[in-house]
C-alpha cells in the first residue's frame, strides 16, 4: 500500500508539474491556419 | 448535404446583437477567444425553417468599418478576407430602432463590400412608446435589401429573420455608394495600382488606422500602400462619412419619423438623475455599496458551506483511506486545493450576476459615462471602475471584468493596476499583523487598528490610480480610439442573458484558473511534505529528544514535529535560502516560508505561520500569542515589532503575492509578458517600500 501511495503521489506531482510547464512554457502548435489576432498579426 | 451557410452578426455596440445571437443559436453555441487576443468569439448553429443549418458568428460590436481598435480590426478583416473560414455568405446587420441613422452607416459600408446583407431593426417593440413610425417598404427599396423588424426581448420577428436568412441568395448585392465619387483622381490612381481588386475593399485597406495583416496578399500590399495614413486619407474618410449621412438622410427623413408628443419618455428624466455631476456619483456609490454588501452577505452562507464541506471531506479522507502519502496529498493538498478554487465560486457568480444586471438594464453605460472624465486623467477609462471595485473582493473576477474595456491600452492598464486594490485574501494577513503591531487604542475617537486597516484600503486604491497614471505615460497605444459610449434604453434584464453570463464566467474561472491553482497546490504540498536531510526524515526522534519538549502533551508534540519537519522540508530550505534577501526587511526564515507559500494565495500566510509556530490550531489568538512573543535570534528583539509589522503590511499591500492572479492575467492577456512585468514591478516595488519602511523605523 505504501509503494502504491508513493507512486500515486509522484504521478500526481509529475502531472501537476507537466501541466504547469505545458501551460506556461510550451507554446501549443497550431494545427489550423492562424487567423487575425494571432501573436504575429500585429493587431495587439 | 450542402455546405453550411455562414452568417455574421454585425452591429453597433448595445444593439441587442448578443440577445439575437442567443435567440438564433439557443444552447448550440460556443464561446472562446479569437486566437491570440482576448476579444470574445461567439459562434453557434441555427436551424432554419427549411431544415438547413446556418453557422452564426457574433462579431464584436463596431460603429463603422474604420477600425481603430483590435476588436474593430477583427470585424474589418473578417469581411475583407474572402479565403478565411469566417468570411460570411451573409451579413446580418443589427440596428437599434432608436439610433437607426448612425447604425445605417455601418450597414451601407457592408453593402458596399458587396456582401449580401439583411438589416435587422431590433427593439421594434419600443417604437410605439417612443413615438417612432417606420416605413419599412421605403427603407427596403432605398437600401436595396430586406429589413426585419424584431424584438429580441419579446422574441418577435425571429422566424421572419430565419426565413430571410434561408433566402439570402435572392438579396441584391448592389452597393449604396460609389467611393470614386469622393475624389475621382485619387480613386482612379488607387484602382490603377491594384487593378484586380474591388475599389471599396481597396479603400478600406488603405484607410485603416491599424495595419491589417490577416488579409489577402494583394490587399496586404494595398494595406502597406505608401499613401496610407496621409492627411488626404483622413480627409477622404471624413468625406465618405458625410456622403453616407447625406445618402441616409435623403430617404430616412421620410422612412423614419419620431413624434415626441406621442412618446412616454421617462428615459431622459432618469438619465439626468443618474448622470448628474454630484447626484450621479452618490447614486453610483450607493449601488456599489449595496452590491458589495450583497456579494459578501449572500456569498458567506454558500462559502461557509463549501469550506465546511471540504474540511469534512478532508477529515473523512484522512480517517477512512489507508494511511500514506497519497492520502495526505488528497486530504492536505488536492482537496484543500479544489476547495480553495470552489470557495470563490459564489463570490464570482454573484459579482457577475450584478455586473450582468447593470449591463442588461442599461445602467452600466451611465456609470461609464459618469466615471470616464474622472478616470481618464489617470490613463483609465470609465469602464475601469467596475474591475477596480471588484478587486476589493478578488483580483481574479476583477481582471476578468476588464473584458468590457475595448481599448487595449486602458484594458491593459486596468489589468496591471487592479491587483493593488485590497482584496479579501489580504484581510487575514492585515488583521493578524495589525493586531500584533498596532496598539488597540483610540485616536480622535477612532480605533487605531481600524484606522490602519482603512488606511491600507486607501493606500491600495491610491497606488492603483497612481500606477495607472505612470503606466499611461509609459505604455504606447497601438490603437487610438475615441471614447464613444452608447446610452441604450433602460430595459428589464433578460434572465437568459444574465444566466449565460454568470454560467460562462464561473465556468471559465473554475476550469481554467482552477486547474492552475490545483496544480500549484499539489506542487506546494509536495515541497512542504518532503525533504532530503535526516532532520526531515528523523524529525520525530530529534524533537522528542530535545529536553525543552519533554513536558509537551502528545498533541503539542505532534505539532512541534510537524513544525520541525516543515523547517527542513524543501519549502523550509527555500525559506532559509531566501532569508538573506528578506533579512533587511526585518523578516526571518519563518516569514520567508510564509512568503513563499502565500505566493499560491495570500491568506496561506496565516496558515503557514500557524503551522510553523506549532500551535496545532489556526485560532488567531493562539497564533498571535506565539508570534507576539517570538524573538528575532539575530537582533534579540521581538520578531513582530512595529518596524517589521509595518514592513510586512506594506509588502503585502504592494506585492503580487497571488499565483492565481498571475494565471488569470496570463489568460486574459494571452501572454506571459504582462504577468511577468506585473510580478517584477509590483514585488520589486513592495520590496523597496518594505525595506525603506523597516530601515527608517528601526
Amino acid at each position: 500500500m505504501w509503494s502504491l501511495q508513493h507512486i500515486l503521489v509522484y504521478l500526481a506531482v509529475a502531472a501537476a508539474v507537466a501541466y504547469l510547464v505545458k501551460k506556461y512554457f510550451l507554446k501549443p502548435k497550431s494545427k489550423k491556419e492562424r487567423t487575425c489576432g494571432m501573436d504575429d498579426c500585429g493587431c495587439h | 448535404m450542402g455546405k453550411q451557410l455562414k452568417v455574421s452578426l454585425i452591429g453597433n455596440p448595445n444593439t441587442g446583437k448578443t440577445s439575437l445571437f442567443n435567440l438564433l443559436t439557443g444552447l448550440n453555441q460556443q464561446v472562446g477567444n479569437y486566437p491570440g487576443i482576448t476579444v470574445e468569439k461567439k459562434e453557434g448553429t441555427c436551424r432554419l425553417p427549411g431544415g438547413g443549418k446556418a453557422h452564426i458568428l457574433d462579431l464584436p460590436g463596431t460603429y463603422s468599418l474604420n477600425a481603430s481598435s483590435a476588436d474593430e480590426q477583427l470585424v474589418v478583416e473578417s469581411l475583407l478576407r474572402k479565403e478565411q473560414p469566417d468570411f460570411p455568405d451573409l451579413a446580418v446587420v443589427v440596428a437599434d430602432v432608436e439610433n437607426l441613422k448612425r447604425n445605417l452607416i455601418l450597414f451601407t459600408q457592408i453593402k458596399d463590400l458587396k456582401i449580401p446583407a439583411i438589416l435587422v431593426i431590433n427593439m421594434a417593440d419600443q417604437m410605439e412608446r417612443r413615438g417612432i413610425s417606420l416605413d419599412v417598404e421605403l427603407l427596403e427599396k432605398k437600401l436595396n435589401t430586406r429589413v426585419v423588424l424584431m424584438s429580441a426581448r419579446k422574441k418577435t420577428g425571429i422566424d421572419e429573420l430565419k426565413k430571410q436568412i434561408e433566402d439570402y441568395q435572392q438579396l441584391p448585392v448592389s452597393p449604396c455608394l460609389s467611393v470614386s465619387e469622393l475624389d475621382a483622381t485619387y480613386f482612379e490612381r488607387l484602382q490603377k495600382a491594384f487593378p484586380e481588386e474591388d475599389l471599396y475593399r481597396l479603400w478600406l485597406c488603405v484607410s485603416q488606422d491599424v495595419a491589417l495583416k490577416k488579409i489577402d496578399e494583394s490587399l496586404l500590399k494595398a494595406n502597406e500602400y505608401s499613401e496610407r495614413n496621409t492627411p488626404e486619407i483622413k480627409r477622404l474618410q471624413q468625406k465618405e462619412t458625410i456622403a453616407r449621412y447625406l445618402y441616409i438622410n435623403r430617404f430616412l427623413n421620410n422612412a423614419y419619423q419620431v413624434d415626441r408628443t406621442k412618446a412616454t419618455d421617462w428615459r431622459s428624466v432618469l438619465d439626468r438623475i443618474l448622470t448628474h455631476r454630484i447626484g450621479g456619483y452618490a447614486i453610483f456609490f450607493l449601488i456599489m455599496l449595496l452590491m458589495f454588501q450583497a456579494i459578501y452577505n449572500w456569498s458567506s452562507i454558500p462559502m461557509d458551506f463549501i469550506d465546511q464541506s471540504f474540511a469534512h471531506l478532508s477529515e473523512w479522507t484522512n480517517n477512512h483511506l489507508p494511511e500514506g502519502p497519497f492520502t495526505s496529498l488528497l486530504a492536505e493538498g488536492i482537496l484543500p486545493g479544489i476547495g480553495g478554487v470552489v470557495i470563490f465560486v459564489p463570490q464570482i457568480a454573484f459579482l457577475f450576476l450584478f455586473i450582468s444586471l447593470l449591463e442588461e438594464s442599461g445602467y452600466m453605460s451611465r456609470i461609464v459615462f459618469l466615471m470616464d472624465r474622472l478616470m481618464r486623467r489617470f490613463g483609465l477609462s470609465g469602464k475601469s471602475v467596475v474591475p477596480l471595485i471588484s478587486g476589493t473582493a478578488c483580483a481574479i473576477p476583477a481582471v476578468m471584468a476588464t473584458r468590457n474595456i475595448e481599448n487595449w491600452k486602458e484594458r491593459m492598464i486596468t489589468i496591471l493596476v487592479t491587483p493593488f486594490i485590497t482584496c479579501s485574501a489580504r484581510l487575514p494577513v492585515y488583521l493578524i499583523i495589525i493586531a500584533l503591531v498596532i496598539p488597540d487604542q483610540t485616536f480622535v475617537g477612532f480605533n487605531l487598528q481600524g484606522l490602519t486597516l482603512m488606511g491600507l484600503y486607501v493606500l491600495g486604491f491610491g497606488m492603483a490610480v497612481l500606477s495607472a497614471f505612470v503606466l499611461d505615460k509609459i505604455i504606447k497605444n497601438k490603437a487610438h480610439t475615441t471614447f464613444v459610449v452608447e446610452m441604450p434604453a433602460y430595459k428589464v434584464p433578460m434572465a437568459k442573458n444574465v444566466l449565460y453570463t454568470v454560467l460562462e464566467k464561473t465556468k471559465s474561472f473554475v476550469l481554467v484558473a482552477g486547474k492552475i491553482i490545483l496544480a500549484i497546490s499539489i506542487v506546494l504540498w509536495f515541497l512542504a511534505s518532503n525533504g532530503y536531510s535526516d532532520d526531515f526524515y528523523q524529525a520525530e526522534e530529534i524533537v522528542r529528544a530535545q529536553p525543552e519538549n519533554t513536558m509537551l502533551s502528545e498533541q503539542e508534540m505532534q505539532t512541534a514535529v510537524a513544525s520541525y519537519q516543515l523547517q527542513h522540508s524543501y519549502i523550509g530550505i527555500i525559506g532559509h535560502a531566501i532569508e538573506p534577501v528578506i533579512r533587511p526587511l526585518g523578516y526571518d526564515w519563518k516569514i520567508g516560508i510564509a512568503l513563499v507559500t502565500s505566493f499560491a494565495a495570500r491568506e496561506v500566510f496565516v496558515g503557514t505561520l500557524a503551522t510553523i509556530y506549532s500551535v496545532g490550531s489556526e485560532e488567531e489568538e493562539t497564533i498571535k500569542e506565539r508570534m507576539s512573543s517570538d524573538v528575532n535570534i539575530r537582533t534579540g528583539k521581538k520578531l513582530f515589532d512595529f518596524p517589521t509589522g509595518i514592513s510586512l503590511l506594506l509588502f503585502y499591500a504592494f506585492a503580487l503575492q497571488c499565483m492565481s492572479t498571475l494565471a488569470i492575467v496570463k489568460k486574459e492577456t494571452n501572454s506571459w509578458k504582462w504577468p511577468f512585468i506585473q510580478l517584477v514591478l509590483m514585488s520589486g516595488f513592495a520590496y523597496l517600500v518594505a525595506l525603506g519602511a523597516y530601515q527608517v523605523l528601526t
